[in-house]
């Protein structure tokens, strides 16, 4: 039998006595806003994580970076994410079009708490909050537009378990298959090999806006 | 993104409003030593914590070397820098500062007539002080669209009649040529605002000779400069040489190839990305050099107009 399957599944009454209750006032730092220290927290955040799923609920993950404060907040209640170059899969778009909902997952270095958004989002070529996301003289031809429905400070415990942001954790690195390898196993095609594609990363990787 | 390198760390020792949508920002040497001397007209590049870099005409006095002072517009459309310095700069935080740059110097010359429109007052307020110490007549025109958009009143206020100041909302727009009048030679003409502004400016000195016309622009003149060629950038100090396709710029090209040089505006307005010429011919699409200029040209915009020039880097 697959390790996959054959487990006994828990419903929320189960999981939820195994976890305990959270504190009262976990629930209280729940805002529906984005407070002066969220948006602090986000002018200074160079990298998030945003998470968007299709009609069906199927969910993807996308990671987004940029200069600090890239992501930027008109107000308590909005935010707006530019579309820098990428692979052009558009999972995020084409998501977002179908089921408006995504979450937000903010780092800032060094910080070992993150920050949760949650909201609805509508992807957007307005052009003057296109200029607002013009980098290094090139300006996003797509916008995500976040309208924010609940934020708050995730605690840090996981990034301290991790020690995710320690130098001397950085000898992982080295362990993982370059990204040309990575596609040449994937795409198994007939002269794709690993070599090449790295200096096609390399190559792209030049060049980021 | 980067972290240029160089520049030193300043610390904001003041922020006040001279005008409704403008902070002034006062830096000083965290140690209180003197900073680089500067003359009117010259920037500085600002370097934010957010690694936002901008240029910023210095805005008080040269003789006060403890301290510079510049001026940031709150921009409906800040691409991110002006919404930062508005939102999050407090007193007592730090910002990266290069030596001051000049490209907008004031000459020497019999008379002089200023021209400033909004936030383009900052580099010609240093210049009006100058020339009211030196004891050479001025006069200033100054248009906002509204009052409360005039920086430095108070200022402006103790320099007296010399000063016409023009809320366009209310008082329709400067007669720029009016203003400057009739050709008069040995005036020099200074002028900093909006790209409409500067554009008025010039041609109400239509006809003037040359030189007596400067203008700090934020925005490139447009030109046209025809279709790009590729050329070789020889790196006399790293030993590299670098081919410069048609579709790329010099400044990505060297970067590229690990070649480091500082870049700032990246349109040619700033002057950040000035590298010395050996050899070849520069053909310069910045807005700050022309073709007299063989020793010097901006990576950022500008190309070679030989098969191949020799750079100092
Ligand atoms: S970076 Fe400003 S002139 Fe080149």
């Amino acid at each position: 039998m697959p390790w996959r399957t054959g487990h006994r599944r828990l419903g929320a009454a189960e999981t939820r006595g195994l976890l305990g209750e959270p504190d009262p006032e976990t629930r209280l730092k729940i805002l529906d806003h984005l407070d002066r220290n969220c948006l602090t927290f986000i002018a200074h955040s160079p990298f998030c994580c945003m998470a968007t799923a299709d009609a069906s609920g199927a969910t993807d993950c996308t990671p987004r970076g940029d200069y600090p404060g890239f992501v930027r907040a008109l107000d308590e209640r909005t935010l707006l994410i530019p579309d820098r170059l990428g692979n052009k899969l558009g999972d995020s778009f084409s998501n977002i079009v179908e089921n408006p909902h995504v979450g937000l997952l903010f780092f800032v270095p060094g910080v070992v708490e993150t920050l949760r958004v949650n909201g609805r989002a509508y992807v957007t070529d307005d052009g003057d909050l296109r200029t607002m996301l013009e980098q290094d003289d090139v300006r996003p031809e797509l916008a995500t537009l976040v309208e924010v429905d609940e934020a708050y400070l995730h605690c840090g415990r996981s990034l301290l378990r991790s020690r995710l942001w320690e130098d001397d954790m950085r000898d992982l690195a080295q362990e993982i298959p370059s990204p040309g390898t990575f596609w040449a196993d994937a795409a198994a095609t007939e002269g794709l090999d690993a070599e090449r594609l790295d200096r096609l990363f390399d190559d792209g990787y030049q060049e980021l806006y | 993104m980067m972290t240029r390198a160089g520049g030193r760390l300043l610390t904001v020792t003041g922020i006040d409003r001279p005008a409704r949508d403008i902070v002034a920002l006062h830096l000083a040497d965290p140690a209180g030593g003197p900073l680089p001397e500067w003359e009117p007209g010259a920037h500085i590049d600002v370097q934010l914590i957010t690694r936002h870099l901008r240029q910023y005409s210095l805005c008080g006095s040269p003789d006060d070397r403890t301290g510079y002072r510049i001026a940031v517009l709150r921009e409906r459309l800040s691409r991110g820098a002006s919404a930062y310095v508005h939102s999050y700069l407090d007193v007592g935080k730090k910002v990266r500062v290069w030596e001051p740059r000049n490209h907008f110097g004031l000459r020497p010359a019999e008379r002089y007539v200023f021209l400033a429109a909004g936030v383009g007052i900052t580099p010609i307020l240093p210049m009006v002080m100058r020339a009211r110490e030196a004891g050479v007549p001025w006069r200033l025109a100054y248009s906002v669209r509204t009052l409360e958009e005039a920086a430095f009143r108070d200022e402006l206020a103790e320099l007296g009649e010399a000063v016409t100041l023009r809320a366009t909302g209310t008082g329709g727009r400067l007669d720029l040529g009016g203003f400057v009048g009739d050709l008069r030679e040995g005036t020099g003409v200074y002028c900093c605002g909006s790209p409409g502004f500067v554009e008025a400016a010039e041609k109400a000195v239509a006809g003037w000779p040359e030189g007596s016309f400067h203008a700090e622009r934020f925005v490139p003149v447009p030109r046209d400069f025809g279709p790009s060629e590729p050329f070789v950038a020889v790196c006399a100090r790293s030993d590299v040489r670098v081919r410069v396709d048609a579709g790329v710029g010099l400044l990505a090209a060297l970067r590229r190839e690990g070649v480091r040089v500082a870049g700032g505006c990246l349109k040619g307005v700033c002057g950040s990305c000035a590298v010395t010429v050996l050899d070849g011919v520069p053909q310069h699409r910045d807005s700050l050099l022309g073709p007299g200029t063989l020793d010097r040209m901006h990576a950022c915009v500008s190309r070679a107009a030989t098969p191949e020039i020799v750079l100092d880097v």
